[in-house]
């Protein structure tokens, strides 16, 4: 009875979370999957259209690809943006004066509005009145202005430099705190044993900061995946999709083609490519990333 | 307790006895504006003037910015509280009346012939599809070139460009270390005169086809990629939507710059350099422009249509036609223009120089195909044709390609 009791207490505490995770997460997820399968507008009754939506951007959608690929490209930011937060961690987890001041300066970027990042570094990118192209030709690194924003080759690489710049505070935070958790007489047993520094970071501090790499991979997988505001405020998708990512072509699709319908296929293709990217990194991590924190 | 349930059942109904005529007396028309918060003070007169004809309604106003203005009404339309008055621009109403959610306005134009008249046919006739008339003015805006005449003076020329090829060779003597000699806007088929004024089509006469695919579009297309290259051409042209030609022209660096009317308010602001002895305004060659006017319409879900148009009638009467025209220095595609034009001339020779140009040439209007899948056609030219002028794609490829494209989502 007691026990009852106590369940019953438990599904009353969860019930108000999960009832907003199930009107708000849930259930959009599953009517958009019908969607998907349905030709529908605001406009129009909705009818049944089995996988017409899927064979039109698997078959026939070059934006689809275009901005797959994009997505693709955008989430190699992860990796960047982790290898330089890691970088930044090991230098401010060192015994230098001010390293407080270092760290507050480095996750600035961070709790900054993203839109207000986007406009920042449109500003900076600018072609006539640009930071960048003023320094670049001061140092007479380059002829011309360069039309960061609007040229195909440099678009994307500026925006991902946006991005890296914005969340590697928040990735240093993260793998400080991992470094901190490292108990230091490992450290100094390898040092005992003879282990030069380049030994103990690869065989000491690499592996135990493991899970908290995932995390960062994870967060940077989820953020490159739904980066919509950067980008549309930085490129809004272009020029000609050269910085149409998935997120951003859905938008499009949905409330400027007016195509939800479509829009609904093409976001259930990025729920299930963002699941088997999250199964593959887990796997690379161990397969039991999420149980080495329990463990601990 | 009983005894106090029964009082509070009984003081309930009496509330509802007592209220419910009342609510049911009143009716309530909304109404959606595109991005004019600044004219808050007018509209709450229309509100006011309605208000005084219908003391029974009563008018709740939204105005949004244009990239919410979509996503804000087809949410509403889903609601099923779709605004009852709407207020368009461009070529976004076609989607709505080709998918029913427009009311038909061809009776009430029928009905109120004078009303009708009122109107300017040519812009009036830019909101018909499928021989019904859905939207009637608010304001009217169409394409115009733009010159700086003192880099005009600078290359030694001495006349605004009269066809294509002069304005691309006036565009290269302009062209400058930082300078370049043209730029256009490119939404809303903004950038169609340059096509049409080299003879090229964009559909069939039955608009069931691409027709654009031709050796002079190729040429064209060539033409502008060429220009683009060697910097004649601003890229921004292709890559920007209206902040950033707006900003470049503004910075006294484009010769010629071909946009709609409503830049050379946000240009003048912008740009110290401008005055009458430095800006020209003039017809594209071959006096081509595209229209990218405001027009008002009422929703298919409107529980009021009578109503609505007795709103729409109101807002665009000669008193607030007038009044818009004279605040915003814009005409309205009503019999008031006239009007408007005169005491602009007065007041400011410069604005009405450019606004002279709206006003002229209203029969070689370009790019108002009726086209229930417009937005998704524009996408699938311009993507391609975007690629060919960036250099990016051999011009006829990307033509061919487009032509692809277009057929595609006309035969579906």
């Amino acid at each position: 009875m007691r026990r009852a009791r106590g369940t019953l207490l438990i599904w009353a505490f969860l019930a108000p979370s999960l009832t907003i995770f199930l009107l708000y997460r849930i259930l959009p997820l599953l009517w958009n999957a019908a969607l998907s399968v349905q030709t529908w507008s605001p406009f129009r009754p909705s009818a049944f259209a089995g996988l017409i939506h899927y064979e039109e951007l698997l078959f026939h959608d070059e934006v689809f690809w275009t901005s797959l690929w994009n997505t693709v490209v955008f989430m190699s930011s992860s990796p960047i943006a982790i290898a330089l937060a890691l970088g930044l961690a090991l230098l401010v987890d060192t015994r230098i004066r001010g390293r407080g001041v270092y760290r507050a300066i480095i996750f600035l970027s961070y709790p900054l509005m993203t839109v207000a990042v986007g406009i920042i570094w449109r500003w900076l990118y600018d072609e006539k009145v640009g930071l960048i192209n003023y320094v670049l030709l001061s140092l007479h690194l380059t002829q011309r202005r360069i039309a960061f924003l609007d040229s195909y080759e440099w678009a994307m690489p500026s925006v991902v430099v946006a991005a890296v710049w914005q969340i590697v505070g928040f990735f240093m935070v993260i793998l400080l705190a991992g470094l901190q958790n490292i108990p230091p007489n490992l450290q100094e047993a390898a040092a005992l044993d003879g282990a030069s520094a380049v030994q103990r970071f690869r065989h000491v501090t690499l592996p135990l900061l493991r899970p908290a790499i995932f995390l960062c991979l994870m967060i940077g997988i989820i953020n490159s995946f739904t980066s919509f505001d950067l980008i549309y405020v930085m490129t809004g998708g272009g020029p000609n999709y050269a910085t149409e990512v998935l997120i951003t072509y859905i938008y499009r699709v949905a409330f400027v083609l007016s195509k939800f319908d479509y829009a609904a296929a093409l976001t259930v293709v990025l729920f299930l490519f963002l699941l088997v990217l999250t199964w593959l990194a887990n796997r690379v991590a161990g397969g039991e990333a999420g149980a080495v924190d329990a463990a601990e | 307790m009983r005894r106090t349930l029964t009082r509070i059942v009984i003081g309930l109904l009496a509330l509802g006895v007592l209220t419910g005529p009342v609510a049911a007396q009143q009716k309530k028309l909304s109404l959606l504006t595109w991005n004019i918060p600044i004219y808050k003070e007018k509209i709450e007169g229309w509100i006011a003037d309605f208000k005084k004809i219908h003391p029974d309604v009563t008018v709740e106003w939204f105005d949004k910015k244009g990239p919410e203005w979509g996503p804000f009404y087809q949410t509403q339309v889903v609601a099923g509280t779709a605004p009852d008055i709407i207020d368009t621009q461009g070529a976004i109403w076609l989607d709505y009346a080709a998918n029913g959610a427009l009311v038909d306005l061809t009776p009430h134009l029928q009905r109120d012939a004078a009303v009708k008249d009122y109107y300017n046919p040519k812009f009036l006739h830019t909101w018909v599809y499928e021989g019904k008339n859905y939207m009637v003015p608010f304001y009217v805006s169409k394409t115009l070139l733009f010159y700086n005449k003192t880099m005009l003076n600078e290359a030694g020329i001495t006349r605004p460009p009269q066809t294509f090829d002069e304005l691309l060779d006036a565009a290269r003597k302009m062209t400058k270390g930082e300078k370049s000699g043209f730029m256009t806007l490119n939404f809303d088929w903004l950038y169609w005169p340059l096509l049409a004024m080299n003879g090229v089509e964009l559909l069939t006469p039955d608009l069931k086809k691409a027709a654009f695919n031709t050796p002079a579009a190729v040429r064209t297309v060539e033409a502008l990629a060429k220009a683009t290259a060697d910097g004649t051409i601003n890229k921004v042209a292709w890559t920007g939507r209206w902040v950033e030609p707006n900003n470049a022209f503004a910075s006294g660096t484009v010769g010629l710059y071909q946009a709609h009317s409503p830049a050379f308010f946000y240009v003048r602001g912008g740009g110290p350099w401008i005055n009458g002895d430095t800006l020209g305004a003039t017809q594209m060659p071959g006096g081509f422009a595209t229209p990218n006017s405001h027009g008002l319409g009422i929703s298919k879900s409107s529980k009021h249509p009578e109503l609505a148009w007795e709103f729409i009638k109101l807002a665009t009467s000669e008193k607030w036609a007038y009044t818009f025209g004279k605040n915003f220095k814009l005409f309205t595609g009503t019999r008031v223009d006239g009007r408007l034009m005169d005491e602009l001339q007065k007041e400011d020779p410069l604005a009405a120089s450019v606004m002279k140009t709206q006003l002229e040439h209203v029969d070689k209007l370009v790019a108002t195909w009726p086209l229930g899948k417009d937005a998704q056609v524009k996408e699938a030219f311009y993507s391609e044709f975007q690629a060919a002028v960036l250099g990016r794609k051999p011009a006829a490829a990307a033509l061919a390609e487009a032509e692809r494209k277009v057929n595609r989502l006309l035969a579906r």
